[in-house]
């Protein structure tokens, strides 16, 4: 018993003294995390500043180099954010900053917001009711008459394809248009992509 | 030994004074088994447990938590084990016993709601059971055919995408045309999908020629799990994709 305190004291004065003699670099901590809604490099990390850290494919976990021994002080913060993500603000640390030990290590992730761009569908000639068209899991009724349907935005170099999951009653509805002619295709940069359905 | 003595005398005055005081029973103590259902959307939902079966209402307001406690206090040193009503957690495959519809509910694992289902009472000193409750999703398969050509890939809208590598001979390596299979995830309950081309593959022209509702790869998932197992549930998997080779 008295040798163990005796021990932690000795210990606890010897990083007092010299606190870079305990720090990081030479623990058996890994500081790691999940990554969420990041789709290409450019998200780089830092813990207390440096040893900066890129997320790579497939862009669902990062490790730091440095490990930490038990009760080193981390805090990671973003560097810079992938290109399809507008700010260094839009991928938000969670459980970033504490002491490590065994529980605060396995607490991390990023999750970043992917800027979104506009999906918009042109349609001509519709004079029926009943048409229905998707974007995979987004659902729009068309009535009769309509020229335009504002989809829900995608993410920017994400995919798209429109199709139509009911056609109006004594129609036919064909999708063109967008990346590949035919209604789908990748997201680019620009505010807003155009896709078409031509109803005969 | 004189001690040990001692304590069993203490302890027979003890039972005797509590035998004298009246409509204590056993004189164990029991405990309450309070339960919180969280995200609880459809009705069906049976929880259950030592022979106790109490139905799962949802909210009036969707969102709310559901608590309630079972009807009897379990005793000191009793095991209770909170499942769906004829489930079986801790089997493999899951048994997930009487689920509400459209959705599966399991005990919740997050911090600090990741407390036992399963425990012996007097283990904590209030027994608390949290369920989360989550909207069922089902795969979205199916097959592509006379693929040789690289760089086809698949979308389901903006939900998932997927790239398909023709089918080749092991000893040749040269791509046969073979069916190919797909995944492109899983898709909730209720929610649309369409899978469309997104990249025509080198050489060739794909296009969705089956499967879903309308027969052209879009529909509406809809249930295809079992009321016992979910590992049953096999989601839409008929969508076929048909590739044919490029004039000259």
């Amino acid at each position: 018993m008295k040798s163990s305190i005796l021990r932690a004291g000795v210990v606890a004065l010897a990083c007092a003294l010299g606190l870079s003699a305990c720090g990081g670099g030479s623990g058996d901590l890994t500081l790691t995390g999940y990554v969420y809604n990041v789709t290409k490099d450019g998200l780089v990390l830092q813990n207390n500043g440096g040893d900066d850290t890129a997320v790579t494919s497939p862009y669902t976990a990062f490790q730091f180099g440095s490990r930490l021994s038990n009760d080193d002080s981390f805090n990671i913060t973003v560097k810079s954010v992938p290109s399809n993500v507008a700010n260094v603000s839009d991928c938000v640390v969670a459980n970033g900053k504490a002491r490590a030990n065994y529980y605060t290590i396995g607490q991390i992730s990023v999750t970043c917001k992917i800027r979104q761009r506009a999906l918009k569908v042109t349609v001509a000639n519709l004079t029926t009711s009943g048409l229905v068209i998707v974007n995979g899991a987004d659902r729009h009724d068309v009535t009769a008459g309509t020229t335009t349907v504002q989809m829900a935005g995608v993410n920017e170099d994400g995919p798209y394809g429109v199709t139509v999951l009911t056609q109006p009653t004594g129609q036919t509805c064909t999708v063109g248009g967008g990346g590949n002619g035919k209604g789908s295709g990748t997201m680019g940069a620009t505010e807003d992509t155009t896709v078409t359905v031509t109803c005969a | 030994m004189k001690f040990s003595l001692a304590h069993k005398a203490l302890a027979l005055a003890a039972t005797l004074t509590l035998a004298s005081c009246g409509g204590g029973g056993s004189g164990k103590a029991t405990y309450p088994i309070n339960v919180k259902v969280q995200n609880v959307l459809y009705p069906g939902l049976v929880l259950s447990t030592n022979g106790m079966d109490v139905p799962v209402t949802p909210p009036a307001k969707a969102g709310d938590d559901v608590t309630f406690k079972f009807p009897n206090e379990v005793e000191y040193g009793q095991v209770y084990n909170v499942v769906p009503k004829g489930g079986d957690l801790s089997s493999s495959p899951v048994k997930y016993g009487t689920q509400p519809l459209h959705q599966t509910c399991l005990p919740n694992t997050n911090y600090p709601d990741s407390l036992p289902h399963t425990a012996t009472a007097g283990q904590l000193a209030t027994i608390q059971v949290n369920y989360v409750c989550a909207l069922n999703s089902y795969p979205l398969a199916g097959t592509v055919k006379g693929l040789t050509g690289t760089g086809l890939q698949l979308a389901n809208g903006s939900t998932a995408s997927v790239t398909v590598v023709p089918a080749t001979d092991s000893t040749t390596s040269k791509p046969t045309g073979a069916d190919t299979t797909f995944s492109l995830g899983k898709v909730y309950w209720n929610q649309t999908y369409g899978v469309t081309i997104l990249a025509q593959p080198a050489g060739q022209t794909c296009s969705v020629t089956a499967g879903g509702d309308n027969g052209k790869g879009a529909g509406t998932m809809q249930d295809t799990n079992t009321t016992s197992s979910l590992t049953d549930s096999t989601g839409v998997t008929n969508i076929v994709v048909t590739c044919v080779n490029n004039a000259g």
